[in-house]
């Protein structure tokens, strides 16, 4: 993998996820900051921090770029893969502790 | 794709995108440039077990499956490799973290 390829995501704590690019711009906030032209820091270090957001939230945010790039996409109106991509395999956890903060980070997000 | 795996060493997460046939090798390749140390520099560690992962096996051999946590070490100036250490951060969440619970 080449560190061009990647974006590093820094929580409040200062805890580093390295990511792939394509990962993290599931986020339209992520994907913005990273393709804008111009003056966004972020996009020449790739670097991303967030102050807002825990540690243990953001890494929760990664799982679900992740996920969305190896079930979200494939849906399709095939009846077959539906019947996969809703099935309790592909279903993407969340511990109801975490709901409100997700929530609030995958808004600012827009996630 | 497949599947990923979370690398961790201190306060870092790496997100690497692999299959289940992937040598262990092929890991420590997508690595390198990433933690600049070169493949036999590092040592990939499945934290619960402390079980170190082979580089000629693939992860389904070794039975490392997606969204697994395993743990990068590197070699040190002495040649010898350190221990494994995994920051976790230290908030709210930690008191279900220590129950050792696997979310």
């Amino acid at each position: 993998m080449r560190k061009e390829d990647t974006v590093k995501l820094i929580s409040a704590e200062g805890f580093e996820f390295v990511v792939d690019k394509e990962a993290a711009m599931v986020s339209q906030t992520i994907h913005n900051m990273l393709t804008s032209p111009g003056s966004f820091a972020e996009r020449q270090h790739g670097e991303v921090t967030f102050p807002e957001i825990s540690t243990t939230i953001l890494e929760k945010i990664c799982q679900y770029f992740y996920w969305h790039l190896q079930f979200a996409s494939s849906i399709d109106l095939n009846s077959e893969n539906l019947a996969v991509v809703s099935g309790k395999e592909t279903e993407f956890p969340i511990e109801p502790e975490l709901t409100l903060e997700l929530m609030m980070a995958a808004n600012y997000l827009h996630t | 794709m497949d599947m990923y795996i979370r690398v961790k060493r201190s306060k870092t997460t790496y997100f690497i995108r692999c299959k289940p046939t992937d040598k262990i090798l092929e890991i420590k390749l997508k690595l390198q440039e990433l933690v600049d140390q070169p493949a036999n520099n590092q040592r990939l560690i499945i934290p619960a077990t402390g079980e170190v992962l082979e580089d000629s096996r693939t992860l389904a051999d070794q039975k490392v499956e997606n969204d697994a946590v395993v743990a990068l070490t590197l070699r040190k100036d002495d040649n010898e490799f350190e221990e494994v250490n995994i920051v976790r951060p230290n908030d709210f969440y930690q008191a279900r973290d220590a129950d050792g619970a696997n979310w």
